[in-house]
Formats: C-alpha cells, sequence, structure tokens
C-alpha cells in the first residue's frame, strides 16, 4: 500500500512565535522528499510536528487518513539525534533499548546496516565520531519497518566518505512503499536521490515540486533553483 | 556516475545505458542488474531508475521478463536504429555548436578530418 502523508492548515507557535503558518502538503507514494530552507525556517519543527513529538499545534496531520497520535507515531520512524541516551551507553544498548521499545525494530536489518557502515557494536556513544553518530541513527531509524521515515539534517557536519556511505545506505534499506522525508539546507549532494522537494520559506510551504520537472521545465539544477528562490526574494525588499 | 544536476536524472541515466549497448558493454540479450542494485551502483533514488527503464521498454530497447528481469533487445534492427539515433544526436550537437561559431560546412569536413588524423597520431604513439 503506498504511503499518504497529510498536513491541513498547520500552524504552530512558541513564546508568541509565529514558527509555522497554515502549512498544508500532501505527499503521497513511495518516494524521497527533501526538505529544504534556511536554518531555523523551521524544517525540525514541521519533522517533530509530524511525528508528534512537539505538540500543541492547531491544524491536521495524517498518515493514510490516521490522526490519533499513538496511532500515527507507530507509523513514522524519525531519526532520534540520541540526546536522551547516557554518553556511557554502548551502540550494542542503545540497539537492544530500540527493540524493546520498537516492536516494529527489524534486528536483522539492523545488523546489515550496521556492518556496510562498519559500526563497532562495544563503543560507547561518547566515543562516536559525529559521523559515526549518525550512522548509528541511519541505521536505528530505517530498522524500524514503518510506513513513514523522518531524517533531520542527517549529512550536516560530515565528511563525504560518510555521506556516501549513508546516501547508499538509504538507497538499499529504504522499503519500497514508504515515503522518505530528509532535510537539508544544503540540497547538491542530495539533489540526485530526491523525488521532490518542499522548501519551507516564511513560516509557510513556498514550493513542492518534482525534482526532474525543475531540472526539465527550467533547465536549473535543484540547488539553482533552491537558491533562486531566495535571490528573487532579496530584490524585491 | 557523476550527474549534471541540469539534466533530468532518468534521462542521464537512459543515456549512459544506451551508450554502453550500442559500444558494446551490454550485448543483446544481456540482463540489466536488478533496480535497486542500479540504484545502488548509479547512487539514485529506485524510482528514477524505474522512470529510465519504463521509456527505455517502451522505446523498446529493454525488454522486460515478468519475473525473471529486465534484458537488452536482441532485436538487430532496434539496435541499429537506436546506433543511427545516438550517432544524429552526437553530430548534431557538434554541428550546432560550431553552426554557431559560423564555421562553414566545408571547414567542418577539413577540421574534423584533420582532427581525426590528430587523434590517430596520438593513439598511435599511446600504443
Amino acid at each position: 500500500m503506498t504511503t499518504t502523508l497529510s498536513i491541513e492548515n498547520l500552524n504552530y507557535r512558541r513564546n508568541l512565535k509565529k514558527i509555522l503558518t497554515d502549512v498544508s502538503l500532501t505527499l503521497s507514494g513511495d518516494k524521497i522528499v527533501g526538505l529544504l530552507g534556511e536554518n531555523g525556517a523551521g524544517k525540525t519543527t514541521l519533522m517533530r510536528l509530524i511525528a508528534g513529538v512537539a505538540k500543541n499545534a492547531k491544524g491536521l496531520v495524517a498518515v493514510n487518513n490516521e490522526t490519533a497520535l499513538a496511532t500515527r507515531k507507530s507509523m513514522i520512524s524519525y531519526s532520534d539525534p540520541l540526546g536522551g541516551m547516557a554518553t556511557n551507553l554502548k551502540i550494542t544498548d542503545v540497539k537492544s533499548f530500540y527493540q524493546r521499545v520498537y516492536p516494529d525494530f527489524d534486528e536483522q536489518k539492523y545488523d546489515q546496516m550496521s556492518s556496510f557502515l562498519k559500526l563497532d557494536e562495544s563503543q560507547r556513544l561518547s566515543a562516536l565520531s559525529k559521523g559515526t553518530r549518525e550512522k548509528l541513527v541511519i541505521s536505528l531509524t530505517l530498522a524500524r519497518q514503518t510506513n513513514v521515515y523522518l531524517l533531520d539534517e542527517p549529512f550536516s557536519g560530515i565528511d563525504s566518505m560518510s555521506r556516501k556511505k549513508i546516501i547508499n545506505s538509504i538507497i538499499q534499506w529504504k522499503p519500497a512503499d514508504s515515503l522518505m522525508i530528509i532535510s537539508d539546507h544544503y540540497v547538491s549532494e542530495i539533489a540526485p536521490i530526491l523525488d521532490e522537494i518542499v522548501v519551507i520559506k516564511d513560516n509557510t510551504v513556498a514550493v513542492h515540486k518534482a525534482a526532474d520537472a525543475i531540472r526539465e521545465e527550467n533547465g536549473q539544477s535543484i540547488e539553482d533553483y533552491y537558491e533562486s528562490l531566495y535571490g528573487e526574494a532579496d530584490s524585491n525588499d | 556516475m557523476e550527474f549534471d544536476d541540469k539534466v533530468p536524472i532518468y534521462y542521464q541515466i537512459k543515456t549512459a545505458i544506451y551508450d554502453r549497448i550500442i559500444a558494446g558493454q551490454l550485448a543483446p540479450g544481456d540482463k540489466l542488474p536488478a533496480v535497486r542494485q542500479l540504484a545502488v551502483s548509479l547512487t539514485v533514488n529506485v524510482n528514477t531508475v524505474q522512470r529510465a527503464l519504463r521509456e527505455m521498454i517502451a522505446e523498446g530497447v529493454i525488454v522486460s521478463q515478468r519475473g525473471r528481469g529486465n534484458f537488452v533487445t536482441d532485436d538487430p534492427q532496434i539496435i541499429e536504429q537506436l546506433r543511427e539515433r545516438l550517432i544524429t544526436q552526437y553530430l548534431k550537437q557538434l554541428y550546432d555548436q560550431l553552426h554557431r561559431l559560423r564555421i562553414s560546412d566545408e571547414q567542418m569536413i577539413d577540421e574534423l578530418t584533420a582532427y581525426i588524423e590528430r587523434q590517430g597520431d596520438s593513439n598511435d604513439n599511446n600504443a
């Protein structure tokens, strides 16, 4: 079954500050969608609202027409930065924790990714480099069998070799009928794997377009197109 | 494979596979790798590979056999038509570019002949 994520008139404020205004978006099918926008545009907030981690927003979020929080959460795997984990835990402890908490955790799949990404299960979280930590986060997130995968800036501050490995594991292990959203503020490195892009600008969805349509209709690279959205705004100001 | 991000990726995949067929790296009747395997080796999305395959199947160059996979056609006529199409396409690019530089047709032939001779020399030296 294909997955549909629908968001209707989503509004979110924090400390009287508008973070997201009237966000409406429908993503459907087994796609990889790039969620783009400047730092602070609200990408992470939108992901947290979709995942049901951030609450008290006005509006509607549904996965395959399911709006109830508990049901929705079980259909979404959100890349948790592991901030809540004690730093002296070993990778293998974190894996056991995921197995206990998530009934949909596929150990075999995790082990395949872990060996592909050369994770050392005996290492402690405190000893992990940024790239290794991100490889662990990706393995844990993709090991869950869900309808929707949310990857929040999986490539920020990561060397190009690790980046390539992570991109390869995404292509290899993303379930065929799932929807994946990857946020990033730097698009060129992930452009070849994106089906569609969604740009968050001025607290709302500014663009939702197929990546190959941008190349075909505008003759532009995704990066040039993305940057042109900001260039125009500057000259209008 | 490095992609030009200004050109639709599915189109570049198609072009790369057609080039390999005409160059003989993929022979008539050869089986293509599985979709996900192709996606991983090209570092592109599975859907993009599928779109490229759909077009190649629609053009008759790739034949899909249910449950067995995708194969290069063994119809020599289709391969020959593809060869002519690719040659024309690349010649057109060259011709249009030189034409824009206001090079006359005769000059073009002379330049091309001279260029091929020079290439031949350097190839001999390398050998």
